[in-house]
C-alpha cells in the first residue's frame, strides 16, 4: 500500500514537473490522512504530515488550507491568518480561505476585517452560502456595535464575537465539473477533484451550483450521486409518498426552527460533513438555526428514487433567513430504518 | 424598498428623489469644516439611501463613522445600513427591541437631531437675505452670528463691503427646556441680541466643554430691565464622547461640534461680534434691512444734534423715565450729561461705525453701537445705547461706554 502510494506520488511529481497536471487520487489520500489526524485530535502529527507534504508541494492549496485549519485548531491564530491570507493571494478565486480568514478575524472581534474577507469570498463565488450566512452574522454584529455606539449604551455583548462557520476542507473546483460545492476529499475516491493550475481564473471556473447554508456550512461527503443499486424507474408509490412526507417534514421542522424535529430527521448513520463529529455537527446546526429570527425552506421540483430500503430525494431548495435567500439543488439520501425514512446523506448540487 | 423608508421620517423627502438639501461639490467639500463636512457627508448618505443605492450608502456611512466614531447619528444610520443587509429596516434607528428600550431617550434625540439637520439644510436661507435683526452692521465688525432655535442652527456671516454674507451654518443644541430664558436654572437658552464677551480656552475648562467656550453677555440690559436672572450662557463645544449633542441638551448654552466651535473662535472678536438668538429667524432682503436702518439714522442724528446744540432739556427728552446706566438713574445721568455738554461747548460730534440691531418681541428694541468722536479728533469713545419704541417714539433706556 505504502509503496503503491509513493509510486503514484513519484509519477505524479514527474507529471507535475512536466507542468501537465496537478492533482490525482494520491493527493486525496494524503489530504484524507491529514484530515483524519485532525479529526482524531492528533494536531501535532497532522501538522507534521502537512508540513512534510508542503516541503515538496509548497504551493498546494488544499494542504495549505488544511494547515491553516490545523493552526487555527491549535490556537495559532496569527499563523493561521497568515496561512489563509497567503492562500487568498495565491488563489484569489477560492472563497474558502476568505471565509476562514473572516472566522479568525471575527474571533478577534475584528469585524470590519471579517466583513471584508467575507465580501471577497462572495465576490469570488456569489452563491457561496456559508460566506453569506457568516456575513449575515457579521453585519448583525457590526450593526449592533454601531447601534450601541449611537445610543451610547455600554453593551458588553456588542463585543462578543459571533460564532461563524469555519470551512474545514477546501474544495478546489474541477475546471470541467463541480459536482458538489464543498465536497470532502476524504471520501472522494470515484472522482477526486483535481487541483487547479494556480493560473485558473475565476472567470473560467464554471458557475458553482448554489449551496444552501446547511450543506455548504457542513458539506456532505461527495459520493456517487446515485446509490450503487440503480434506482427503480417506477418507484413504489407508497414509499414515494412516504418520502415526500419525510422531505416536507424535514423542511417544515427547519422552517419552524424546531431543531429537535429537524435533527430527528437525520438517521444514526448520517455522516456529518467535513469529518465533524455528530455532536459538533448537531451543535452547529442548533446554533445556526436558533440564531435566525425566521427561516423559510421551500421544496420544489421534488424527484424521488426508491430502491428497497434506500431512497434519494432530489429537489430545488429555496432557503430564506433574514435577508439571505439561497436557491440550490439538494439531494437527500434516505434509508428506511425501523419503518422511518431517515436522512443518511445530504448533498448540495445535482 | 425598506431603505427608502428611512427618509420618510423627513416628510418632504418622501416623494422627492432629489432632496432639496445643499448639494456640495467635491472641491467645496474640502473647504468645509468638521461638522459641516461630516453633516454634508451624512446627507449624502441619506440621498444615496433615498435613491436605493444602499451599498454605496453603507460604504460612505462606514467612512464617516471611521473618521468620527463619536458621531452618534452617523453611527445610527450606519447601524441601519448594516442591518438592512440582512433584514428590512423600517425607520431611522430601527434598532432591536432591547436596544430601543435601553436607549429610548437617546434614540428619540438622535431622530430629532436628524430631523433638525435635514430641515435646516433642505430649506437654506434665500441668497441675498439676512436675519431681520441686522439693520446696520459697521464695517469694523467683521462677523455676525444668528441662531435659529427652531432649526437648531447657527448662521455665521462675514461682513463684507458688499454687506453681510452667509459663510457657514452649523447644527447647534440649545437648552433642555428650549428657549426664552427668564430665570436661573430654568435650562433655557436666552433670546435676544448678545455679544461675545470673552474666549475661554479649552485648557482652562473641563472636557465637557470641548474645544473651548465663548461666553455671551446674558443677561443683557434689556434682560436685566425685565428682571431676568441667571448667568454663564456660553457657546461651547462637546465632550470627547459626543460629536454633537441632542437638539435640546444644555442648561441654556449653545453647544456646537468642536470643529465648528474652533471655526467660530478663529473668526469672532471679543466684545464686538454680535450673537442674535431668535426663536425663528426672519430672513429679509439685505436692502430692505438697510433701508430700515436708514430710517433710524434720523433718530440717532436728532439725539446727536441736541447734544451738539448743548440743550440739556432737549437731550434729556431722548431718555426714558426708567433710564439706567450701570446703576445711574435718569437724574444722575442728567448730571453726567450736563458736565459733558459743558465740556463740549458746542463743538461738533461725529458718530462713527454705527451698528443697529433690532430686537422685536413684545417690545421693539434697538441696540445701537457707535464711536463718538469730536470732529477733528482721532479718538473718542465707543458707546452702546438701548432704545425702545414707546408710542411711536424711540427713547433711550440705557447708554454706556464700552
Amino acid at each position: 500500500m505504502k509503496r503503491a502510494k509513493s509510486l503514484v506520488l513519484t509519477s505524479l511529481r514527474v507529471i507535475a514537473t512536466l507542468g501537465l497536471l496537478h492533482g490525482l487520487a494520491a493527493h486525496a489520500d494524503e489530504y484524507s490522512d491529514v484530515s483524519q489526524l485532525v479529526r482524531a485530535g492528533k494536531l501535532a502529527e497532522a501538522l507534521g504530515r502537512a508540513d512534510q507534504y508542503l516541503a515538496s508541494q509548497p504551493k498546494d492549496p488544499q494542504m495549505r488550507f488544511l494547515k491553516g485549519v490545523i493552526l487555527r485548531d491549535t490556537g495559532k491564530t496569527a499563523d493561521a491568518i497568515n496561512t489563509f491570507t497567503r492562500l487568498t493571494e495565491d488563489y484569489p478565486e477560492l472563497p474558502e480561505p476568505y471565509n476562514n480568514l473572516a472566522v479568525l478575524y471575527a474571533g478577534q472581534s475584528q469585524f470590519d476585517k471579517a466583513r471584508n474577507a467575507l465580501e471577497m469570498a462572495i465576490r469570488t463565488n456569489p452563491s457561496y452560502a456559508t460566506a453569506h450566512e457568516n456575513l449575515g452574522d457579521i453585519y448583525a454584529k457590526l450593526a449592533s456595535q454601531a447601534y450601541n455606539r449611537a445610543l451610547q449604551l455600554d453593551n458588553a455583548n456588542a463585543a462578543v464575537p459571533p460564532k461563524l462557520a469555519l470551512i474545514r476542507e477546501v474544495f478546489v473546483p474541477n475546471k470541467a465539473q463541480r459536482p458538489t460545492p464543498a465536497g470532502s476529499l476524504a471520501a472522494a475516491t470515484a472522482t477526486p477533484p483535481a487541483v487547479p493550475a494556480p493560473a485558473a481564473k475565476p472567470a473560467t471556473t464554471p458557475p458553482a451550483p448554489p449551496a444552501p447554508p446547511v450543506a455548504a456550512a457542513a458539506p456532505a461527503a461527495a459520493v456517487p450521486a446515485v446509490p450503487a443499486a440503480a434506482p427503480t424507474p417506477a418507484p413504489d408509490t407508497a414509499a414515494a409518498s412516504e418520502l415526500e412526507a419525510a422531505v416536507a417534514a424535514w423542511a417544515r421542522a427547519w422552517s419552524a426552527k424546531d431543531v429537535k424535529a429537524y435533527l430527528a430527521a437525520y438517521g444514526k448513520d448520517f455522516k456529518p460533513p467535513s469529518g465533524m463529529s455528530r455532536k459538533s455537527w448537531e451543535e452547529e446546526r442548533q446554533l445556526r438555526i436558533s440564531s435566525k429570527a425566521s427561516i423559510s425552506v421551500k421544496v420544489d421540483k421534488l424527484a424521488i428514487n426508491v430502491s428497497d430500503n434506500r431512497a434519494q430525494a432530489r429537489f430545488r431548495q429555496d432557503y430564506k433567513a433574514g435577508g439571505l435567500a439561497v436557491k440550490s439543488s439538494k439531494t437527500l439520501e434516505f434509508a428506511r430504518i425501523g419503518g422511518r425514512w431517515l436522512i443518511v446523506k445530504e448533498t448540495v448540487g445535482n | 424598498m425598506a431603505l427608502a423608508l428611512l427618509l420618510s421620517l423627513h416628510p418632504a423627502n418622501a416623494s422627492q428623489a432629489k432632496p432639496l438639501v445643499r448639494q456640495v461639490p467635491a472641491q467645496q467639500e474640502a473647504a468645509l469644516s468638521g461638522d459641516q463636512l461630516a453633516e454634508a457627508r451624512l446627507l449624502k448618505v441619506y440621498r444615496l439611501m433615498a435613491s436605493g443605492r444602499s451599498r454605496e450608502a453603507l460604504d460612505q456611512a462606514g467612512k464617516i463613522v471611521r473618521d468620527h466614531p463619536n458621531f452618534q447619528l452617523a453611527q445610527l444610520v450606519y447601524g441601519d445600513l448594516l442591518a438592512a443587509r440582512f433584514r428590512p429596516v423600517k425607520a431611522l434607528g430601527d434598532v432591536p427591541a432591547e436596544l430601543a428600550t435601553a436607549g429610548a431617550g437617546a434614540l428619540g434625540e438622535l431622530r430629532a437631531e436628524s430631523e433638525q439637520r435635514v430641515q435646516a439644510l433642505k430649506q437654506p436661507p434665500r441668497a441675498g437675505t439676512i436675519p431681520s435683526q441686522f439693520l446696520e452692521i459697521s464695517q469694523k465688525i467683521r462677523h455676525a452670528i444668528a441662531v435659529d432655535a427652531s432649526r437648531s442652527r447657527l448662521y455665521l456671516f462675514e461682513n463684507r463691503p458688499s454687506g453681510l454674507t452667509l459663510v457657514a451654518d452649523y447644527y447647534t443644541s440649545v437648552g433642555k427646556a428650549g428657549v426664552s430664558k427668564t430665570a436661573q436654572g430654568d435650562q433655557r437658552t436666552p433670546l435676544g441680541v448678545y455679544y461675545i464677551t470673552s474666549h475661554l480656552e479649552a485648557r482652562l475648562l473641563t472636557d465637557f466643554y470641548g474645544s473651548g467656550a465663548l461666553p455671551i453677555n446674558y443677561p443683557n440690559v434689556l434682560d436685566t430691565r425685565r428682571g431676568k436672572t441667571g448667568s454663564g450662557i456660553w457657546l461651547h463645544g462637546t465632550p470627547p464622547n459626543q460629536f454633537s449633542r441632542a437638539p435640546l441638551a444644555s442648561d441654556g448654552c449653545l453647544v456646537m461640534a468642536n470643529p465648528d466651535l474652533v471655526n467660530l473662535i478663529r473668526r469672532v472678536e471679543v466684545g464686538v461680534t454680535p450673537v442674535v438668538i431668535a426663536p425663528q429667524l426672519q430672513w429679509v432682503d439685505a436692502r430692505s434691512a438697510k433701508a430700515a436702518g436708514k430710517l433710524f439714522d434720523d433718530t440717532l442724528q436728532a439725539w446727536r444734534s441736541a447734544k451738539v446744540a448743548g440743550n440739556l432739556e432737549r437731550v434729556m427728552s431722548f431718555y426714558t423715565h426708567d433710564f439706567n446706566s450701570y446703576g445711574k438713574t435718569r437724574e444722575q445721568w442728567s448730571g453726567v450729561l450736563r458736565s459733558e455738554l459743558s465740556r463740549l461747548q458746542g463743538r461738533d460730534v461725529e458718530l462713527k461705525d454705527v451698528s443697529y440691531l433690532r430686537w422685536t418681541d413684545s417690545a421693539d428694541t434697538m441696540v445701537v453701537t457707535f464711536g463718538e468722536v469730536l470732529v477733528g479728533k482721532k479718538t473718542g469713545w465707543t458707546k452702546r445705547q438701548y432704545w425702545t419704541r414707546q408710542s411711536g417714539q424711540w427713547k433711550i433706556f440705557f447708554e454706556g461706554t464700552l
